[in-house]
């Protein structure tokens, strides 16, 4: 393979697999915070798909689950730091 | 019949004897209604990620059951009114059930009933809470 011509162009990055198609055993569920923090920022808010390479389907579910989370104070709608 | 998930959350300073109050409150409804309780579980005191009315800590419990709609109606009416429950949220987890079909999920929930109930040490500051959060719960 040929490096890039410009450096502008960024180098060819592995294509990032949905954790939870490659792992059909991780369940999507509101409650389990330990799983939903590693989807959220610093911040606390919902890390994109082309981040976090989820598909569709479970980006949306992970949405929901995140969402209901933060309604019963689990996870923080937003984090301020000082 | 559907399955739902209640999660609420009391005030952390509650005595036994009003958790049992409250527990029995809950219990009654379900009879009443003719509800399927499958499990009540006490997730202990949790640290709370914002402070919801004033409070940075709370306790947490969950119920899971099978219902009717009604039941939630007069559920989530009681928890909106109780002053000691700080937070609540129901989720359906799923669709029309069997009565055999309860019955099979209430068995297998049995022996698991005690855990969870671990209490957390108190929090050594929490930063992030918004008073203008919305109080009370909202139903999905």
């Amino acid at each position: 393979m040929k490096p890039p011509a410009t450096r502008k162009k960024r180098p060819f990055q592995r294509r990032k697999v949905c954790v939870f198609c490659a792992d059909s055993g991780i369940k999507i569920d509101y409650k389990d915070t330990k799983m939903l923090t590693h989807f959220i920022t610093e911040r606390g808010k919902i890390l994109p798909r082309r981040i976090s390479g989820n598909c569709a389907k479970h980006q949306r579910e992970l949405t929901t689950a995140i969402k209901r989370a933060r309604n019963i104070a689990l996870l923080p709608f937003t984090v301020i730091s000082t | 019949m559907r399955r739902y998930e209640t999660i609420f959350i009391t005030h952390p300073e509650l005595t036994e004897e009003e958790l049992s109050e409250l527990k029995e409150k809950i219990l009654s409804i379900l009879t009443q209604f003719k509800g399927d309780l499958i499990k009540l579980d006490d997730w202990g005191i949790k640290k709370l990620t914002f402070e919801v009315r004033r409070n940075s800590r709370g306790r947490y419990f969950l119920i899971d059951y099978a219902a009717g709609k009604d039941l939630i109606r007069e559920l989530e009416r009681n928890l909106r009114l109780n002053d000691r429950v700080l937070r609540f949220q129901t989720v359906r987890t799923s669709d029309e059930l069997t009565p055999e079909a309860i019955k099979t999920l209430k068995e297998s929930a049995g022996p698991e009933k005690a855990k969870g109930s671990e209490r957390i040490e108190p929090p050594t500051g929490i930063r992030g809470g918004d008073e203008a959060q919305v109080e009370g719960g909202e139903k999905e």
